[in-house]
């Protein structure tokens, strides 16, 4: 195995520091994910500020991170791992922004407030919901444990994400047949399911980072 | 960017072994390189890899003490065969060093020495021709065409290697040895013998050894990693900086180790 210490010591602080910025990015957006998906089942309209103050942070990580790779690049012109730490990084940042923006998108769908909802109506974007979030939660891990089989579950997982995706849609289309009050509100709900299996989408993405950290080499689908 | 297509060995390397004295200084190396390509030998000091180019046009053999066993060959004939005519071996191999070494002559008898010990320009005119050329191919011909008769040792350090890359392709070699050709050099001279390498390819079969794995990633199709006399790994260029298969290649470019 690789040895884990640098000759420049500051060097290997420098990708330590990157490595556990994007940890912090992670958990940030997992939480903003969490609140969003419990802000829209549970109707917090007061959520909806604090979602948009964490998406302001995930941000800011963002832009710190990008700066980070950018001495990186020009300081110490990573090889090998080292590029691998960088160059994913660089990617995972970007869709950890997304998946932020996209929460916080959903949070802001839940307005206006609906009136005399059946519950079953979300019960299949609530399971939506927990399978993106446990699939980030996933990636999160896969990327502290550098773990290319949790990496690869991730990406198996996420045709499921996609036919959850359809049968939410499917509910939200058969009771905006039936229920006409709450037309925008649920018409609101189909962004919903769809920007959840865009955030699965880029899940996918930060788990085939993951295993080409790890790998040198891209994941291939069987 | 294919670089496994239409390639033809130039220099294959089988079973080399070379010992000065007692000490044995390479390990069975057997490595193949391209025709038109430029392969770059990585390796920290001491690891074999100027000892390995040296092998290539028989400049260990001024060594009394240096044995070389196995067998290099260029264009399929072993250079280690009996009766072979190093003169001749050198003028298809020529070589560049790490420190400019300009003879104290002028600029233009610099060049126009090894065509003319080889016999290879008939008249003044081709002499003439053969200096321009070179040093035109050498990038170095707008910066000295008016101060031909001036000291090649007047030229700054940069100039003075490309003065030397001139010499050497002035006998019309196959192959270019370079041994760390910019480690003397400034960045701005570095970069010009690095986008002249990039040229030259073309024309010629180049060998390069440097320090910087960053400069390999700029000049090279192929690297090769010493370590301790051995050749630990050898691959294309982009698999060696991006996911090399060996611990400690990845150990030594990544700056680990030690």
């Amino acid at each position: 195995m690789t040895k884990d210490t640098h000759i420049v010591k500051s060097y290997g602080e420098e990708l330590q520091f990157l490595n556990d910025s994007i940890i912090q990015m992670g958990s940030l957006t997992e939480s903003l994910l969490a609140d969003s998906m419990n802000a829209i089942t549970i109707l917090d309209k007061e959520a909806v500020d604090r979602i948009v103050q964490s998406d302001k942070k995930i941000n800011e990580y963002r832009a710190k991170i990008d700066t980070q790779i950018m001495t990186l690049l020009v300081k110490r012109a990573p090889m090998a791992i080292d590029l691998r730490i960088t160059i994913t990084a660089l990617r995972i940042s970007q869709d950890l922004e997304r998946i932020g923006d996209l929460a916080k998108g959903n949070a802001k769908k839940m307005l206006p407030l609906p009136q005399n909802l059946s519950a079953d109506l979300l019960k299949s974007l609530k399971r939506l919901g927990a399978l993106v979030e446990s699939q980030l939660n996933k990636s999160i891990d896969a990327y502290i444990n550098k773990s290319k089989e949790i990496a690869v579950e991730i990406i198996k997982l996420d045709s499921n994400v996609n036919e959850l995706t359809y049968l939410s849609i499917k509910e939200i289309l058969s009771f905006l047949s039936k229920d006409t009050k709450n037309l925008e509100y649920a018409t609101n709900l189909l962004f919903v399911a769809k920007n959840l299996e865009r955030a699965g989408d880029h899940i996918n993405r930060i788990a085939e980072n993951i295993y080409y950290l790890v790998e040198g080499d891209y994941y291939k689908k069987k | 960017m294919d670089l496994m297509t239409d390639t033809k060995i130039k220099i294959s390397a089988n079973h080399l072994n070379v010992f000065y004295g007692q000490k044995q200084a390479l390990f069975d190396i057997s490595l193949d390189i391209n025709q038109n390509e430029v392969t770059a030998l990585i390796g920290p000091s001491g690891c074999g890899k100027s000892t390995f180019i040296r092998c290539i046009n028989r400049m260990n053999d001024v060594i009394d003490i240096c044995r070389v066993e196995g067998e290099i060959k260029i264009d399929e004939k072993n250079i280690y065969e009996p009766g072979i005519d190093i003169v001749s071996l050198r003028e298809k191999v020529g070589m560049v060093f790490q420190k400019p070494n300009p003879f104290p002559k002028s600029i233009y008898d610099n060049v126009c020495y090894g065509p003319k010990i080889h016999g290879i320009a008939e008249s003044k005119d081709d002499l003439d021709a053969i200096v321009e050329n070179s040093l035109k191919k050498a990038a170095l011909w707008n910066e000295v065409k008016d101060r031909l008769q001036e000291p090649g040792t007047s030229l700054s350090g940069g100039q003075q290697q490309r003065l030397c890359i001139a010499r050497a392709i002035s006998v019309n070699p196959e192959v270019i040895l370079m041994d760390e050709p910019c480690s003397a050099l400034d960045p701005v001279a570095t970069a010009k013998i690095e986008e002249l390498i990039d040229e030259l390819k073309q024309s010629f079969t180049i060998v390069i050894v440097t320090h910087s794995m960053s400069q390999a990633v700029r000049v090279s199709q192929k690297t090769g990693f010493f370590h301790l006399g051995k050749l630990i790994e050898v691959g294309t260029t982009e698999k060696i900086f991006k996911n090399p298969t060996n611990n400690m290649t990845q150990d030594y470019i990544t700056g680990r180790f030690g």
